[in-house]
């Protein structure tokens, strides 16, 4: 232990800053709320031991249904539809044309933004009651529709505003794309083999590792979303409840109504719904992502 | 040297470790003391707090006035972390709706030493508005303002439609038939998306505690439990349903897009509502925003037992992790005694606590704001005692709020939705 240490202390001497970031605001944060979340905790007064209560409340909780119902919607329709299109966009953006950099960076840019407050706020004002989308609606003569505050619509607007902040695993697929070799194509070329088939044979199985690693950054990523539903329902989740994502109610319990303890549990059940999520992501992955060597 | 320099390293280290935890306590070396003050409001209000704070640093040049402000929610979001953290600011601005949340939860310091002190000077406040800050018979609060609301009428849009402006005497079947022939009237003129009033049906504050009082209820009783039953619930969901169906109030996804915008884009402000719940205090914001139009408050309407009145507003505290209470405590009494303070804030909360500011601050009003102090000061004579809410009030809201949306939605029935919301409602009183 001693000589491990004398041969390595350099290493942990650069590491250090990083330990403690590591320690002080993960670790130690994670464990207490871990501790919290068995107990009543209002924030002011000191916590009370609880044991189980508040996971067993979680269960008979209708609120914690339909925030789960909101955010299961938002994780399967925006990661697959994300996806989707990064991809399309990326083997569009490999095919050699002129510019590809300037239309690289335009593309781009709504993932820099990705989650920011100010894209959250013009969401609002593009599918407003007056906003842009019934205006360019109107111009055809189809009445509006109050996109962001009907119950049953306005989950899908949050989806597309996902799905537009597509830039992140775009610039990664186009990555993966130039790692493919040329002469695989050409092989296929020689064959006879169509775009079609070379897209569905060549590019898709060549590219499963890089889909891998996106489909899991974006499920971990869909799942902790909070800062779209928060601006554009102005923190309440609503209309009734609509935009209730698991993350906004979690923030809900603990920040303004001052369950603690409740909120919590709510965030390691998160935690461990994710871990499970992505462990199966990643037990299915043996069947479908092929490596090269 | 190996060793040294691991010596060297445990030390940077345990000098940031230090470096952490070293709170600021307040004090300079200098024996300058600073205390930190914080608000809510928007940009013109930040102006004027901030104004306040340096007249008082100058008056006081041994004190340091630090400021932190956010908007409404932003505020409550970040005094319960701070709180919560132990850091909170020594003199926070407080609202009777979050009152007893702190106050119940022993955050707020008790202000009775400064006044028998004579550090804060509360003998020119009357005793109902000196009451409205004390919870559980303990002065938690001081008010900078004291407000009443009503409901704000748009004259000008009344004349337009032909329809007799109503006056401060009336109950809430002619408010209903009121509200009724103004839509008829609109419809007449053939003005789109305008309506007779706003849905008000999601206000459990104050409106439909209004509504309580002048049918002889309470919201809550002085030992914090509902002062109300489900029928009460039901009856105040049928009448906006009445409403509703009349289509004297916005659509539920109408109401929904403009919960949470700003006052100059409100629909009232924007000329497509005759009548619309305000807090007296607000009526001159909106005056300035509709030049063109004529506005006036007239009272909630009344019930079978009386008038719903009763004294809201903005106060000051002291919260109990403040390292610097008695300097703190000079600030309140600054801010709500002092002609330096009144001539820059005059009502920006409401009327001012003392008569004696008022008496001051009253010469010195704009038209519109005039009109507010009129009316807060008629109503207040009808003003009764509220008993503070219990812990979990915030909740109730949410839940409160949550039913009158699915009945306007139309995702569940008047009955239903009262029955839903009766059963939370109990279970968080009694949980508490």
């Amino acid at each position: 232990m001693k000589s491990a240490w004398k041969r390595n202390w350099v290493g942990f001497f650069f590491l250090g800053p990083w330990l403690i970031g590591l320690i002080g605001f993960t670790t130690i944060p994670m464990l207490t709320s871990l501790y919290f979340s068995f107990t009543k905790y209002d924030m002011f007064t000191p916590p009370n031991w609880a044991g189980l209560a508040n996971y067993i409340e979680i269960f008979h909780d209708p609120k914690f249904y339909s925030s789960v119902k909101v955010t299961a919607i938002y994780v399967l329709l925006s990661v697959p539809l994300q996806l989707i299109f990064a991809l399309l966009v990326a083997v569009l953006l490999n095919r050699g044309i002129r510019a590809v950099r300037l239309y690289r960076a335009a593309y781009y840019v709504p993932s820099l933004f990705g989650g920011s407050v100010a894209v959250a706020l013009l969401w609002r004002q593009v599918f407003d009651s007056e906003g842009l989308l019934n205006s360019v609606l109107g111009v055809f003569g189809i009445s509006g529709h109050n996109w962001i505050s009907t119950p049953s619509t306005s989950i899908y607007t949050l989806i597309i505003l996902a799905i537009w902040q597509f830039g992140a695993p775009m610039v990664i697929f186009l990555a993966g794309l130039k790692q493919i070799p040329v002469d695989l194509y050409e092989a296929a070329r020689i064959d006879g083999a169509n775009k079609f088939q070379q897209f569905f044979k060549i590019t898709l199985p060549m590219l499963t590792p890089i889909i891998f690693f996106n489909l899991i950054m974006e499920i971990i990523h869909a799942f902790q979303a909070f800062t779209p539903a928060y601006i554009v329902s102005g923190g309440t989740g609503g209309p009734l409840d609509s935009t209730l994502f698991y993350t906004l109610y979690l923030y809900q319990k603990g920040f303004t109504e001052f369950h603690m303890g409740y909120a919590s549990a709510l965030a390691w059940l998160l935690l461990v719904t994710i871990a499970i999520v992505t462990g199966l992501v990643f037990a299915s992955s043996k069947k479908w992502v092929f490596y090269q060597e | 040297m190996k060793k040294m320099i691991i010596g060297l390293f445990s030390i940077i280290l345990v000098i940031s470790l230090a470096g952490c935890g070293s709170s600021n306590n307040g004090s300079s070396a200098d024996g300058k003391v600073s205390i930190t003050i914080s608000w809510w409001g928007d940009t013109a209000r930040n102006k004027k707090y901030n104004e306040i704070a340096d007249e008082f640093e100058k008056e006081n040049p041994n004190i340091e006035v630090k400021r932190q402000f956010g908007s409404w929610n932003d505020y409550w979001d970040k005094l319960a972390t701070q709180t919560a953290g132990g850091n909170a600011p020594d003199v926070i601005s407080m609202h009777p709706n979050y009152a007893a949340d702190y106050a119940r939860r022993n955050t707020l310091l008790d202000l009775d030493q400064y006044i028998k002190s004579g550090d804060i000077d509360v003998s020119n406040f009357p005793k109902s508005v000196v009451n409205s800050g004390k919870i559980s018979g303990k002065n938690y609060m001081i008010a900078q303002g004291v407000t009443t609301s009503g409901q704000v009428v748009n004259k000008s849009l009344f004349e337009k439609i032909g329809v007799d402006a109503p006056g401060d005497q009336w109950n809430w079947d002619h408010f209903v038939d009121k509200a009724i022939e103004v839509q008829k009237a609109i419809k007449a003129k053939g003005l789109k998306g305008t309506w007779a009033v706003d849905d008000q049906s999601i206000q459990y504050q104050p409106v439909f505690e209004y509504y309580l009082r002048s049918n002889g209820k309470q919201l809550y009783t002085e030992d914090g439990k509902l002062g109300f039953t489900q029928k009460d619930v039901e009856n105040w969901f049928n009448m906006w349903e009445t409403l509703r169906k009349a289509g004297a109030i916005p659509d539920a996804a109408t109401v929904n897009e403009y919960a949470n915008v700003s006052l100059e884009q409100s629909l009232f402000a924007k000329g497509k509502l005759a009548m619309h719940d305000i807090p007296g205090n607000q009526l001159y914001l909106y005056a300035d925003q509709m030049k063109d139009s004529q506005l006036e408050m007239v009272r909630h309407p009344q019930g079978p037992s009386g008038d719903g009145e009763f004294v809201e507003g903005a106060y000051l505290s002291i919260t109990k992790s403040s390292k610097h209470p008695k300097e703190a405590a000079k600030f309140i009494n600054f801010f709500v005694n002092s002609e330096k303070a009144l001539k820059i804030f005059k009502i920006e909360q409401g009327a001012p606590g003392s008569t004696k500011m008022n008496d001051y601050v009253k010469p010195q009003l704009e038209k519109g704001q005039q009109q507010s102090l009129d009316f807060i000061q008629k109503t207040l004579k009808y003003a009764g005692e509220a008993p503070y809410p219990p812990k979990g009030n915030t909740e109730l809201t949410t839940e409160f709020t949550n039913a009158a949306n699915s009945i306007a939605f139309g995702k569940s029935s008047v009955k239903a939705a009262s029955a839903a919301f009766m059963k939370k409602a109990e279970s968080i009183v009694n949980n508490q």
